[in-house]
């Protein structure tokens, strides 16, 4: 039955895979390439509080399993847990030094800021940074902040800034790595598109800035507003 | 090599076809389509660029911007593209993972980004049901 689910993982049917895996943990249920393929099936269905349980099973039943580490490592990626992240990725690393897929992910994890900063409290100097930096009108949302993830000015903000500097680090980090992994150097800006708005993000290996912009604003001129309101950013923190 | 090759219909089930095409875009060197779980689905790269490691991040970054994006806001990205002074990674979302192509400095976001967007929407068509 693995094998069946295994087939129909390769032609994309995910959902009639899971099912079949399912069914068959129930006769089987020490079997760690069924927990396994489960937890990946879970991952692929966006499915991931499934997967952890599924990788964690496997691993109860085989401590060293080197896929099942990485499965439940980029769990805990996902969920902010970076400290949990590496001990699992050191985990398997130790036992298969050759891992490329966990090395490059240990690579990134262990340079992330844990949870949300709140080094500094931008509410009390945010106004004045904010109407110095000269937003542009279009702007919807803008946050500036060092490499580590503090804050140093955010317009609008709110209870979430900190979580959503946490977050643009993370994903610059990301980024990064990824473009060093294709030859490429580091991350110099983004353009992300989202269901209503676009968020530009430019970064060097000290800061970060976010813009966002209704859809409707043309990527030219939103970089154009991106470059002048970094220039304006990289000033106030020199 | 134009953006008029990418025109042409593929089957949006055959990944490879799909990804096949996008790398006939102008200054497009290489690509991936990667499953949300890492696993590489297909990958025609630079020799130099080992695929497992890109695909891992790949993966870790799609997971990313489907969850939160940088605004926290939760839902799917359709594309993104993330630049360095050497070249571009850009990556389309899809309900089998993600496709990601790689592009020299002179890749034009505009004409990518519209290749991605018919590709994404390929594949999602072909696997909606």
């Amino acid at each position: 039955m693995f094998r069946r689910a295994q087939r129909l993982r390769d032609e994309g049917r995910y959902r009639r895979a899971a099912g079949i895996v399912d069914e068959a943990l129930l006769h089987d249920p020490r079997n760690v390439v069924g927990h396994l393929l489960a937890g990946s099936l879970h991952m692929v269905l966006r499915e991931t509080g499934q997967a952890r349980i599924s990788f964690e099973r496997a691993l109860a039943l085989e401590p060293t399993q080197p896929r099942a580490l990485l499965g439940l490592a980029r769990v805990e990626l996902e969920d902010g847990k970076t400290a949990a992240c590496c001990a699992l990725l050191n985990r398997a690393l130790a036992q298969y030094p050759d891992f490329p897929e966990a090395r490059a992910l240990l690579e990134v994890a262990r340079d992330l800021p844990a949870t949300a900063h709140a080094k500094r409290d931008a509410t009390s100097i945010g106004a004045v940074q904010a109407d110095r930096l000269r937003l542009p009108a279009e702007s919807r949302e803008a946050v500036f902040m060092r490499a580590d993830a503090t804050v140093v000015v955010a317009e609008p903000h709110g209870q979430a800034t900190d979580a959503v500097a946490t977050r643009a680090v993370k994903l610059a980090r990301v980024a990064t790595a990824m473009l060093a992994r294709a030859g490429l150097g580091p991350l110099r800006h983004a353009v992300i598109e989202g269901a209503a708005e676009t968020t530009y993000l430019r970064t060097d290996d000290a800061a970060l800035l976010t813009l966002s912009f209704d859809r409707d604003v043309s990527t030219a001129t939103a970089l154009k507003h991106l470059e002048q309101v970094w220039r304006r950013c990289r000033s106030e923190l020199a | 090599m134009s953006t008029a090759a990418v025109a042409r219909p593929v089957d949006g089930r055959d990944l490879r076809a799909v990804l096949a095409d996008l790398l006939e875009l102008e200054h497009i060197i290489g690509g991936l389509v990667v499953a949300p779980d890492g696993l590489v689905i297909a990958a025609n790269l630079p020799r130099e660029v080992e695929a497992e490691p890109l695909s891992a991040l790949a993966a870790a970054l799609g997971r990313e911007l489907e969850l939160r994006g940088p605004r926290l806001r939760r839902g799917t990205f359709p594309t993104a593209e993330f630049a360095s002074v050497s070249g571009s990674a850009f990556l389309g979302s899809t309900p089998v993972g993600y496709i990601v192509l790689l592009g020299e400095p002179r890749a034009n976001w505009e004409a990518v980004r519209s290749g991605l967007r018919r590709a994404v929407g390929t594949v999602y068509r072909a696997w909606a049901g």
